[in-house]
């Protein structure tokens, strides 16, 4: 017989190294042809750190994302900006990039102030123009930049960022261990086959608040993967150690969803600002995958009336929890 | 080891090349001619990021000894790109955001360009069917079966037009 159930899952995630310094460092180089070079130690390893990076920098200098080339993770040109983990790059190198960008946007305002003959504060850079208020003036970013190198004034900033945490007091644990959280809820709907013990998850529903979403089809992509690799926690990944040895080091044996196992996730994305964030954001990358495996395992319990204490949910495992209920159902005279 | 005499085509090219006979397709195309456009994952035809299309069939190129490929006709990634223009599964997958870090990208497109030669109207389940023997541990699949049905929606409008 199928069973259908739906399950929930909650979760409350902490963005960076916990309750210690983890810094991150960047330079801005705004070049007089109006494009510009982002240095960073931020490692992009497919989750579109240098994507977020190039557009928190072309935002703040008023020019387009195109025109923002970011040459990050090389040792032997960019500052440090600590690991690509802990859900921490948006958050922390965001920060230092636009730190570093804001200083080099100083550096353009000045010049472009002395140019116009107006107060700096009411200078703006947009669309790769200097505005004045509200309204575009005739000068571009481009001639106030070559005006500053001719004079010889370079229009560039560094920047860094360390997450404003307290060391944990050993004896009680208390502390501050992160400066921001990310927080989620996550849905699952399962179908459950009480004969063969095969649990398919027919969809998630996912919600997330990441800060300002600056990517949402990034964050989208993120929230869909952890979702994908939540499956696998709950569903089939399983290290099997032997005298300390892995039993199943292959993808035929440590088994992890194809596209087959993956439903249709639908990601909500919301944007409660974090005032220390980089234009408002925090993180997604593992908060995506925390809640997902709880979410399952309510499903399951929901459409079998049974808890499961163990992942992941093999089918050997589903019957066997079946099999033990049914016989104690018996043996009590059910 | 006496040197084999291979001869076959990649990607609309004719090729000839004296290899070890023990050599895998894989490492003939990354090694001897360069397509290092081809991934090799974990080398036992699990994970799929080897794909190539060999006589129009998918195959795992680590699983396919070179000599196999004589006289046969072989599709990399670099010849999806006709002329230098990107293939509509190409154009959308950067559109849809169905590349994280890549690795599997070349052999999902490849296991996707052998479905919708051969089905043009592919359902999702017909979509996650063709790349699942395709592994990403990226994007969940999400937006790589949106892409497929982009580009499958693109292709089918291109040739109406081409046959009005």
């Amino acid at each position: 017989m199928k069973k259908r159930g739906f399950g929930i899952g909650c979760m409350s995630y902490g963005i960076g190294n916990t309750g210690l310094p983890n810094p991150a460092g960047a330079f801005v180089d705004f070049l007089d042809d109006g494009t510009v070079i982002v240095l960073t130690g931020c490692a992009d390893i497919g989750q579109g750190s240098s994507t977020i990076l190039a557009q928190i920098a072309a935002e703040t200098l008023g020019v387009a994302f195109e025109d923002v080339v970011v040459v990050a993770g090389d040792t032997g040109v960019t500052p440090d900006a600590g690991a690509t983990s802990a859900s921490r790059q948006t958050y922390i190198s965001g920060n230092a990039v636009f730190e570093a960008a804001r200083k080099a946007r100083q550096e353009v305002i000045a010049g472009a102030a002395a140019v116009l003959g107006v107060p700096p504060e009411e200078i703006n850079l947009k669309n790769g123009r200097v505005w004045h208020g509200e309204e575009p003036t005739s000068l571009s970013i481009k001639e106030v930049i070559s005006k500053c190198r001719s004079e010889g004034i370079l229009t560039l900033g560094h920047g860094w960022f360390n997450p404003a945490t307290t060391r944990l007091d050993p004896a009680t644990g208390q502390g501050i261990p992160y400066a921001t959280y990310a927080f989620a809820t996550q849905v699952a709907e399962v179908e459950v086959d009480t004969e063969t013990g095969i649990v398919e998850v027919k969809r998630i529903v996912a919600a997330h608040d990441v800060g300002r979403a600056i990517n949402p089809q990034n964050v989208e992509g993120q929230i869909e993967s952890g979702c994908s690799m939540g499956i696998g926690y709950a569903l089939l990944e399983e290290v099997v150690v032997k005298e300390g040895e892995i039993q199943n080091p292959a993808f035929s044996t440590y088994l992890m969803p194809t596209a087959m196992d993956v439903p249709e996730v639908y990601p909500i994305i919301v944007e409660e600002l974090e005032p220390t964030g980089p234009y408002g954001a925090k993180g997604v990358g593992e908060p995506a995958l925390v809640p997902t495996a709880a979410a399952i395992t309510n499903a399951v319990a929901d459409a079998l009336g049974l808890r499961f204490y163990d992942l992941p949910l093999t089918p050997e495992r589903v019957v066997a929890e079946i099999k033990k209920s049914r016989e104690k159902k018996e043996d009590d005279g059910q | 080891m006496a040197a084999f005499h291979l001869e076959m085509k990649v990607n609309g090219e004719l090729v000839a090349v004296d290899i070890d006979p023990g050599m895998r397709l894989l490492d003939v195309l990354r090694e001897v001619l360069h397509l290092t456009g081809t991934k090799e994952g974990c080398g036992e035809g699990e994970c799929g990021a080897c794909s190539v299309i060999l006589d129009g069939e998918l195959v795992d190129s680590c699983l396919v000894m070179a000599p196999q490929a004589y006289g046969k006709e072989v599709v990399t990634i670099e010849g999806v790109a006709a002329l230098g223009q990107l293939h509509p599964l190409q154009e959308a997958f950067i559109e849809a955001g169905a590349v994280q870090c890549g690795f599997c990208t070349p052999g999902m497109i490849l296991a996707a360009k052998v479905l919708l030669d051969h089905n043009p109207n592919p359902d999702r389940q017909e979509i996650a069917r063709a790349i699942s023997g395709n592994l990403c541990r990226c994007t969940g699949y999400s937006k790589i079966i949106k892409a497929v049905e982009i580009a499958a929606s693109r292709i089918k409008a291109e040739a109406g037009a081409a046959s009005d």
